[in-house]
C-alpha cells in the first residue's frame, strides 16, 4: 500500500517536473524566435533604408547628369522597395505599434518615391530646373529624414523588443536550470524513501516467512499418533532448535494438574519439578493467566542444562502456556543463554494453539487407548466368567450326584489326614535331628579326609625332593668307595678293601631304597607317564628268564617260565613298567624262597586281560598280613626286614604301577607254603580304565582359556586395532614402509575406514583372521614373506577368501596377483589420488549389494523356476544340475546361500554336503535343503548338521523358500562378521579338558542340539546325539568308543530324561557316568528331581554357555 | 488403597502356595482367582480363606484339590470349529513344508484340545512327522489328558464340532465307547509328550512350529500374559504359528510387534522376522 502510494507520488513528481521542463523549453524557443524576428525586422528596415537611399542616389545622379545610366539604382530600388515594405510589414504584423509606425513610414516612402519620380520625370522632360526646384524645395529631404526618423524609431523599437526578449530568455533559462536541479534533488529524496520502504517490506515478509516455516515445521513434528511424551519430546527438540534454546521442559495438564512429560538438554539428575498445579509458581501462574511469561536474567537454581563437559544455567526463560478453546492444557518452558527476541516470543505465541491442539488429541488418543485396553480386559474377564460358568454348570451336575458320597469320604480323609499329619510332623522332626547329626559327622569326616590328603601330599612332595637331595652326595660316596675298593694304588690292606666294599654295597642298598621311595612318590604324585606299546609276551618271558636264571642257580632254586597256549602273542602295555613289576615280584619271590621253585606263569586273566603270576614255595604270608604287604614301608612281619633285608616298598610300587597300567595285583598265600602274586593287566592299555588313586585328587584348576599369541611387537605405525567399533569398516594395511603405511592409514581414516596396519606377512595373516577386515591393501615386498604369499594364503582360507584385496607393489606382479584373486593392482610410486581411487574401488566393491545364490537342482524346469523365483535386482542365481558342477562352482567362487535338492544324478545331496563340510577347498555357504521327499527322522538329523533350514516341496514351499533365502542373504550382511569372529575366538579356545573327549547329548530339540554342538565341538570334544532316553541307553550300552559325559534333556519323547538317568544309574557301567541334566524348569524342587534321579548336576534353560562349559569341565572325568 | 480382609487373605494364600509348592498364581487375574477361591472355600468347608491357607500349608494332599479349583478345566474337542478349520486350511499347508514338526499345546488341561490337534494332523497326513508337547501345571489334568477318557454324552458335541471344523473322517474312528465313557484310541498319544510345565515360572524347552494356547491367558494379569507370550516368542521359529482363544489378543502386549496377524478372526498369529 505504502509502496503503491509512493510509486504514484514518484509518477506524479516526474510528470510535473517534465511539464515544467517542457514549459521552460517552449518559452526559451519562443523567445529565441522572437529575437530572431526582431533581428530580421532590423535587417529588413536596414534594407528598406538602403533601398530608399539607393533610389535617392540614382535620382541625384540622373538629375545632375541627365544620364539615364544613373537611374539604374533608382529603378532597382523602386522595384524592391515595395517588397521590402511588404517584408517589414510581414515581420511586424503582430506588433501594432510597429504597424502604425510602418504605415507612417509607408506614407513617407511613398511620398519620397513620388517626389523622386516627379523630379526624374521633370528632368526627363528637360525641365531640369523644375526638377531642381522640387529638390530644392526640400520636400524630398524632409521625406527622407522622416523615413530615416521612422526607421530609426522602428529600429529602436525592435532593438528594445529584442533586448527585452533576450532578458526574458535569460530568465527562462535560469528558471529551467533551477527547476531541473530542484526536480533532481526531489527525485533523489523520493528514490531514497521508496528504497527504504521496499526494504522494510522485505524484512517484514522474511519475518512472516520464518514464523510460517516454524509453524509448518512444528506442525510436521506433531503429526501422527504420538503419545504425550513423544509429542513433548518432538515439540521441545523442535522449539529448542528453531529458537536456539539450551534447555526446556514440557508439562501437560490434566485438569488443574500439570505433569512433566519431557525435558530437553537437562541432565537426568537436575531438580526439575515433576508436576505443578495451576497458579503454583511461575509455571502455574503462566497456566492460570494463560499468558506468555518472559523472565530476563534469571537467578540461580533454575532449569539446568548439561552436556558431557559440564552444565550451566540459562540466563533467560520463557514460559509459554498452550491454550485451545480457552483452556490451557500444556505449558512449555524454554531456557536461553542469549536474550530472547520479540520474534521468538511471537513465534511461541503463534505456536501455542497448535501445540495445545496436538496435546489435546494426544490426550484423547491415550484415553481412547486406555478405554480400548479396558474393553479388552473386560471382554477377557467376561470370557473367564463364561468359562467359569461352564465349569460351574458341569461341576454342579456332577456334584449333585457325588456330593453326599464325597462328603463322607472327605470327612474320613480329613481325620486320616490329620492323624497322618501329626505323625508326619513328629517323624519330620526326628528326621531333621538325625539329618543335623549326620551333617555334622559328615563335615567332620570331610575335614579329616582333607587333612589326610594334604598330609599325604606333603609327604609325597617331601619324599620326591628329599630323594633327589640324598642321591647327590650318595653318588660321590659310591664313586669314591669304588675307587678305594679297586685299590688301584695297591696301598690298602685286605681289611681296608673289605671296608670300602662294605661302604659301596651299603651305599648301593641306600640308593635302591631312595630310588624306590622316589618311584613311589612319583606314582603317588601322578608324575609317572604310561607309554603303551605292543610287546611280545615271549620276549618278556625270555628277558625275565635271562635276568633271574643266574640268581636261581646261585640259590639252588628251580625257575620255570610258562606261557599258556591261548595267550595272544602280543599285548599292548608299557614294557618298562611291566618289567619293573615282574622284576619286583620275582626278586621278592627269590628273596623269600629258600628251597623249591619259583615260577612265572602267563595266562589269560579274563576276556580281555592277561594274568602274570609269580609263584613261589617260600615262607608265605599269613592272612592278617596279606593286606599290609602292599602298604608302603610295611613287610609281612617287622622282623623280616632284619632277616631278608629290603625296603618294603617294592610291592607298593608294583601295586601302583599295576593300577596305572589299568590292572591290579592279587595275592594268594598261605604261611609256610608259599605265595602267588598275580598281576592282571588289560590286553590293550586303556587310559580310561585306570582307577583313580585311593584318595581323591583335588580338582585341578580349570585351565585358563589360552589367548592367541599377540603378533610380534612390530607395530611401528599406530593404528585403530585397540579401539575398533562396529559402525565402520576395517581396512587392513599390509605395508612395511613406515611412511607409506602412515599415509595409507591417514587416508583410510579420512575415507571412513578403521585402519589396522601390519608390517609383516605373519602378523598380517593373524590380524586378518582375528579382525576380519572388510578390505585389505597389500604390499608385495614384506620383510618376512612375499605379499603374494599372503594373498594366496588369504584367498585359500575359506574364512578370509571373501575379503577384497588390492595389491600395491614396487615391481610388476600384476598378472600373478590378479590371477590369485586380487581385485586390483597398482605399481609404486603412487600418488594420493591413485590411493583414493584404490580405496574408493574397495569401498564400491564392499557396497555392491549383489547377493549370489547357488541353486543345485537336477530338473531343468524346476531349476529355471527357482532361478526366477529367487532372482531380483540384488540377487543373482546360478543354477547347476549335478554335484560335480556344484563343487566346481564352490571351488571357484563364494556364494551367500545355496539351495540344494537332495536327488542329484551323480551323487546324493548328503554326500555332497559331507564333502563340503570335510574339505576346505570349497566355500560352504549356508544351505537350504529343498526336497520333494519326506524325510525320516534319521535323514533329518543327518541333514541338520549342515543345513539350518529344510523345506519339503509343497503348495506353500516357494513362499517359504523365498523367505528363508531372503533371511540368509540379509543375515550374511549383518550377522556373519559376528559369527566369524566367534568362530575365530572358539578356534583359539580349544579346551584341554574337552580335547578328544566324547560327550553324548541327549536332546530332541534341534535348536539346542545345534547350539550344544556349536559350543562343544570347537573346543575339541566329539559330540554324539541321542534324540531320547531310549536312544541314549542304547548308545551307552555300547562302549566303543566310550562316552565320557552325558548332557541329558529332561523333556523328551519316548523316554524322558529323568527315567533315562535312573536307568543309566542302574546299569553297571553307568554308575560313574557323569550326567548333567538340562531342564526348562526353574523351581528348586524340579531341579532337585534331577539330582534325585541320579544326575550329577543340572543346568537350567535357556543355556548359559559359560555355565554349561564350566559344568562340563567340572564333571568331565580326568 | 485398602484391601478387604478377604483380599489380604487371598494374597497370603497365593504367597503360601508359591512358597510351599512352587505354584505361582500370584499374577493371575485377581477377580477370577477370588471367585475360584471362594468356591473352593465353600466346597472344602473352610470358614475363612486363612483357615484354608493353614490347611493347604499343612496338608499337601489339599494341593491337587485346590489346583483343581484354581485352574479352570473346561474344554471341548474342536471347540470353536472355525479355529480348527483355519488351522486345517491356512496353517497346515505351511506346516507341510517342514520335514519334522513340533506342536505345543500350552495349558492342555484334560486334553480335548490336544486330541483335536492330533486328529487334525492325522487327517492332514502330518501326524507321523509331528511331536506334540502337551503341558499343564495341573498334574491331575495331565493324568486325565494322558488317559484320554471322556464321558460319552459329551461325544455328541465333539462329533458335531469335528464335522464343522472340516473333519475328513468320522470322529468315531478315534474312540471306543465303553462303560459310559469314550476312550480315545491309544495310537493318538503315541507322539505326545505330556509334561508338567508352568508358563509362570519355567523356561522355553524346545523350538516348536505351532503353539496352541487357548483360554489360558485370560486367567493371567498383564505382566504374566507378557511373560507367557515371551516364552511363546522364544519357542517359535521365524514364521512359527501361535493360536490363542477367541477373546484373547496380542494387541496390548509387549510382544505385539513380534507377531503378525495370520488369521485375524481366529486369533492365529505368525511370528515376524525380528
Amino acid at each position: 500500500m505504502l509502496i503503491a502510494s509512493g510509486l504514484a507520488l514518484v509518477l506524479i513528481f516526474f510528470i510535473v517536473s517534465g511539464g515544467v521542463a517542457y514549459r521552460n523549453i517552449t518559452a526559451l524557443r519562443d523567445d529565441n524566435q522572437k529575437i530572431m524576428l526582431s533581428h530580421d525586422v532590423i535587417t529588413a528596415l536596414d534594407n528598406l533604408l538602403e533601398a530608399a537611399q539607393d533610389a535617392e542616389t540614382g535620382q541625384r545622379g540622373y538629375l545632375l547628369t541627365n544620364a539615364e545610366r544613373y537611374l539604374a539604382p533608382y529603378y532597382a530600388a523602386k522595384s524592391t522597395i515595395g517588397d521590402r515594405m511588404d517584408e517589414v510589414a510581414d515581420l511586424v504584423r503582430d506588433n501594432p505599434k510597429q504597424n502604425t509606425a510602418l504605415a507612417r513610414l509607408k506614407a513617407h516612402v511613398d511620398a519620397k518615391m513620388a517626389e523622386l519620380q516627379q523630379t526624374i520625370d521633370l528632368r526627363r522632360s528637360g525641365n531640369a530646373d523644375a526638377a531642381l526646384s522640387v529638390v530644392a524645395s526640400d520636400r524630398g529631404k524632409a521625406e527622407m529624414d522622416a523615413i530615416r526618423a521612422e526607421l530609426a524609431s522602428m529600429d529602436l523599437e525592435e532593438a528594445g523588443l529584442r533586448d527585452k526578449r533576450v532578458a526574458e530568455m535569460a530568465d527562462s533559462y535560469h528558471s529551467a536550470v533551477l527547476s531541473s536541479v530542484l526536480s533532481a534533488l526531489l527525485g533523489i529524496a523520493l528514490a531514497a524513501r521508496i528504497g527504504y520502504l521496499v526494504r522494510r517490506a522485505a524484512a517484514a515478509r522474511q519475518i512472516q516467512e520464518w514464523l510460517q516455516t516454524g509453524q509448518v515445521g512444528l506442525g510436521g513434528k506433531m503429526l501422527g499418533d504420538q503419545t504425550a511424551e513423544r509429542l513433548g519430546d518432538a515439540v521441545l527438540s523442535f522449539l529448542a532448535r528453531y529458537l536456539g534454546a539450551q534447555a526446556g521442559a514440557v508439562y501437560v495438564g490434566h485438569g488443574d494438574h500439570f505433569q512433566r512429560v519431557s525435558t530437553y538438554g537437562a541432565p537426568a539428575d537436575a531438580a526439575i519439578p515433576e508436576q505443578f498445579s495451576r497458579g503454583d509458581g511461575l509455571l502455574g501462574q503462566a497456566a492460570a493467566e494463560s499468558r506468555l511469561l518472559l523472565i530476563e536474567d534469571i537467578p540461580d537454581s533454575y532449569l539446568v542444562f548439561g552436556s558431557a563437559l559440564g552444565r550451566s544455567k540459562p540466563r533467560h526463560l520463557v514460559i509459554a502456556p498452550a491454550r485451545v478453546e480457552g483452556a490451557v492444557n500444556a505449558v512449555v518452558e524454554l531456557g536461553f543463554i542469549r536474550p530472547v527476541d520479540d520474534l521468538a516470543l511471537k513465534f511461541l505465541e503463534l505456536s501455542c494453539e497448535p501445540i495445545a491442539i496436538a496435546v489435546r488429541s494426544a490426550n484423547y488418543r491415550s484415553d481412547l487407548q486406555r478405554l480400548l485396553e479396558q474393553t479388552q480386559r473386560q471382554s477377557e474377564e467376561l470370557q473367564v466368567q463364561s468359562e467359569e460358568l461352564r465349569v460351574n454348570n458341569e461341576e454342579l451336575e456332577e456334584q449333585s450326584r457325588a456330593l453326599r458320597e464325597s462328603q463322607v469320604r472327605l470327612e474320613q480323609q480329613q481325620v486320616e489326614l490329620e492323624q497322618n499329619n501329626s505323625q508326619l510332623e513328629a517323624q519330620a522332626q526326628q528326621l531333621e535331628a538325625q539329618r543335623d547329626d549326620l551333617e555334622q559327622a559328615n563335615a567332620a569326616i570331610q575335614a579329616k579326609a582333607k587333612e589326610v590328603e594334604q598330609a599325604s601330599r606333603y609327604k609325597s612332595d617331601f619324599l620326591a625332593n628329599m630323594s633327589h637331595e640324598l642321591r647327590t652326595p650318595l653318588n660321590s660316596s659310591l664313586i669314591l668307595a669304588k675307587l678305594l675298593a679297586d685299590n688301584s694304588h695297591g696301598n690298602l690292606t685286605d681289611e681296608q678293601i673289605k671296608y670300602a666294599k662294605t661302604i659301596q654295597s651299603s651305599g648301593n642298598d641306600l640308593l635302591t631304597l631312595i630310588n624306590d621311595i622316589l618311584d613311589l612318590s612319583k606314582i603317588e604324585a601322578g608324575h609317572v607317564e604310561i607309554r603303551p606299546q605292543p610287546l611280545s609276551l615271549a620276549l618278556l618271558a625270555k628277558a625275565m628268564r635271562q635276568m633271574f636264571q643266574p640268581l636261581a642257580a646261585q640259590k639252588g632254586l628251580i625257575f620255570d617260565v610258562d606261557i599258556a597256549p591261548d595267550c595272544p602273542d602280543t599285548i599292548e602295555s608299557d614294557l618298562q613298567r611291566l618289567e619293573q613289576i615282574l622284576k619286583n615280584l620275582l626278586s621278592n619271590a627269590f628273596k623269600f624262597t629258600e628251597t623249591g621253585t619259583v615260577r612265572l606263569d602267563v595266562a589269560r586273566g579274563g576276556e580281555k586281560s592277561i594274568a602274570l603270576s609269580v609263584v613261589d614255595t617260600g615262607i608265605g604270608i599269613s592272612e592278617e598280613h596279606q593286606r599290609a604287604v602292599f602298604e608302603s614301608f610295611r613287610q609281612a612281619d617287622g622282623t623280616i626286614s632284619r632277616k631278608y633285608g629290603g625296603t618294603g616298598l617294592g610291592l607298593s610300587i608294583s601295586r601302583e604301577l599295576a593300577r596305572l597300567l589299568g590292572g591290579a595285583i592279587r595275592l594268594k598265600s598261605r604261611e609256610g607254603e608259599g605265595s602267588t602274586f598275580t598281576l592282571v593287566i588289560p590286553q590293550a592299555y586303556d587310559p580310561l580304565a585306570v582307577q583313580p588313586l585311593a584318595y581323591p585328587q583335588a580338582a585341578a584348576a580349570a585351565p585358563t582359556a589360552r589367548r592367541s599369541p599377540e603378533p610380534a611387537q612390530l607395530r611401528k605405525v599406530e593404528d585403530d586395532r585397540d579401539a575398533l567399533t562396529n559402525d565402520r569398516r576395517i581396512l587392513l594395511v599390509i605395508e612395511d614402509d613406515e611412511t607409506f603405511a602412515t599415509i595409507l592409514r591417514d587416508l583410510s581414516r579420512e575415507m571412513g575406514f578403521q585402519p589396522i596396519v601390519a608390517a609383516a606377512a605373519e602378523e598380517a595373516l593373524i590380524l586378518a583372521k582375528r579382525h576380519m577386515p572388510s578390505a585389505i591393501v597389500l604390499d608385495v615386498g614384506l620383510p618376512d614373506q612375499s605379499g603374494l604369499f599372503v594373498l594366496d594364503r588369504l584367498k585359500r582360507d575359506v574364512s578370509t577368501r571373501h575379503i577384497p584385496i588390492h595389491v600395491v607393489s614396487g615391481s610388476d606382479h600384476a598378472e600373478t596377483a590378479l590371477s590369485l584373486g586380487a581385485v586390483g593392482y597398482m605399481l609404486k610410486p603412487v600418488n594420493r589420488t591413485d590411493l583414493i581411487d584404490v580405496l574408493k574401488k574397495l569401498e564400491n566393491k564392499l557396497s555392491q549389494a549383489m547377493h549370489r545364490v547357488l541353486v543345485v537342482e537336477d530338473d531343468d524346469t524346476q531349476r529355471e523356476a527357482l532361478g526366477k523365483l529367487l532372482s531380483s535386482h540384488d540377487v543373482e542365481t546360478i543354477g547347476v544340475g549335478t554335484a560335480a558342477e556344484c563343487l566346481q562352482r564352490l571351488k571357484e567362487q563364494t556364494f551367500d546361500c545355496m539351495v540344494l535338492d537332495l536327488s542329484l544324478p551323480d551323487a546324493s545331496g548328503y554326500a555332497l554336503l559331507e564333502t563340503l563340510s570335510r574339505e576346505d577347498a570349497y566355500s560352504f555357504p549356508p544351505v537350504i535343503v529343498y526336497t520333494g521327499r519326506e524325510l525320516s527322522a534319521d535323514d533329518e538329523q543327518r541333514l541338520r548338521r549342515y543345513s539350518k533350514s529344510i523345506i519339503i516341496k509343497g503348495a506353500k514351499s516357494p513362499e517359504r523358500l523365498l523367505d528363508e533365502v531372503t533371511l540368509f542373504l540379509h543375515q550374511v550382511v549383518s550377522a556373519l562378521p559376528d559369527e566369524r569372529q566367534k568362530m575365530i575366538r572358539q578356534a583359539h579356545n580349544r579346551d584341554a579338558i574337552l580335547e578328544g573327549r566324547r560327550i553324548l547329548v541327549v536332546e530332541d530339540d534341534v535348536r539346542n542340539v545345534y547350539a550344544l554342538t556349536n559350543i562343544l565341538e570347537p573346543r575339541g570334544a566329539a559330540i554324539e546325539i541321542a534324540r531320547n532316553g531310549r536312544e541314549a541307553l542304547d548308545r551307552l550300552s555300547r562302549s566303543d568308543p566310550a562316552i565320557d559325559l552325558v548332557l541329558m534333556d529332561v523333556m523328551m519323547p519316548v523316554m524322558d530324561g529323568l527315567t533315562a538317568t535312573r536307568e543309566i544309574r542302574k546299569a553297571a557301567n553307568g554308575r560313574k557316568m557323569p550326567i548333567i541334566a538340562l531342564t526348562a524348569k526353574a523351581m528348586p524342587d524340579d531341579q532337585q528331581n534331577c539330582i534325585d534321579a541320579g544326575a550329577n548336576d543340572y543346568i537350567a534353560k535357556p543355556l548359559d554357555v559359560e555355565k554349561l562349559l564350566s559344568l562340563v569341565r567340572v564333571w568331565m572325568p580326568r | 488403597m485398602s484391601d478387604s480382609i478377604e483380599d489380604i487373605e487371598i494374597r497370603l494364600l497365593l504367597e503360601a502356595l508359591y512358597q510351599k509348592y512352587h505354584y505361582d498364581f500370584r499374577s493371575y487375574a485377581f477377580a477370577s482367582i477370588k471367585r475360584r477361591l471362594r468356591q473352593a472355600r465353600e466346597q472344602l468347608g473352610f470358614a475363612t480363606i486363612s483357615s484354608m491357607q493353614a490347611g493347604l500349608l499343612h496338608d499337601p494332599a489339599m494341593l491337587p484339590q485346590l489346583i483343581g479349583f484354581l485352574t479352570v478345566q473346561v474344554s471341548e474337542m474342536f471347540r470353536d470349529p472355525s479355529y480348527f478349520r483355519a488351522l486345517r486350511e491356512k496353517v497346515a499347508p505351511h506346516l507341510r513344508t517342514y520335514p519334522s514338526l513340533k506342536i505345543w499345546i500350552a495349558g492342555c488341561s484334560s486334553g480335548e484340545e490336544l486330541y483335536s490337534l492330533v486328529i487334525l494332523l492325522r487327517e492332514e497326513g502330518l501326524e507321523s512327522r509331528t511331536l506334540f508337547y502337551a503341558t499343564d501345571i495341573n498334574q491331575d489334568a495331565l493324568a486325565k489328558a494322558a488317559a484320554g477318557v471322556y464321558s460319552l454324552d459329551r461325544m455328541q458335541v465333539f462329533t458335531e464340532n469335528h464335522r464343522k471344523s472340516g473333519g475328513k473322517s468320522s470322529l468315531s474312528d478315534y474312540y471306543r465307547a465303553a462303560y459310559g465313557g469314550a476312550s480315545l484310541d491309544k495310537s493318538l498319544r503315541q507322539r505326545v509328550v505330556f509334561s508338567d510345565h508352568s508358563l509362570v515360572t519355567d523356561a522355553a524347552f524346545a523350538e516348536v512350529q505351532l503353539i496352541s494356547c487357548r483360554n489360558v491367558l485370560i486367567y493371567f494379569d498383564r505382566d504374566l500374559q507378557d511373560r507367557a507370550l515371551g516364552l511363546f516368542r522364544d519357542s517359535l521359529p521365524r514364521r512359527g504359528f501361535l493360536g490363542l482363544g477367541s477373546k484373547e489378543s496380542l494387541r496390548f502386549s509387549r510382544h505385539t510387534d513380534a507377531f503378525a496377524e495370520f488369521v485375524r478372526e481366529e486369533k492365529i498369529y505368525q511370528k515376524r522376522d525380528i
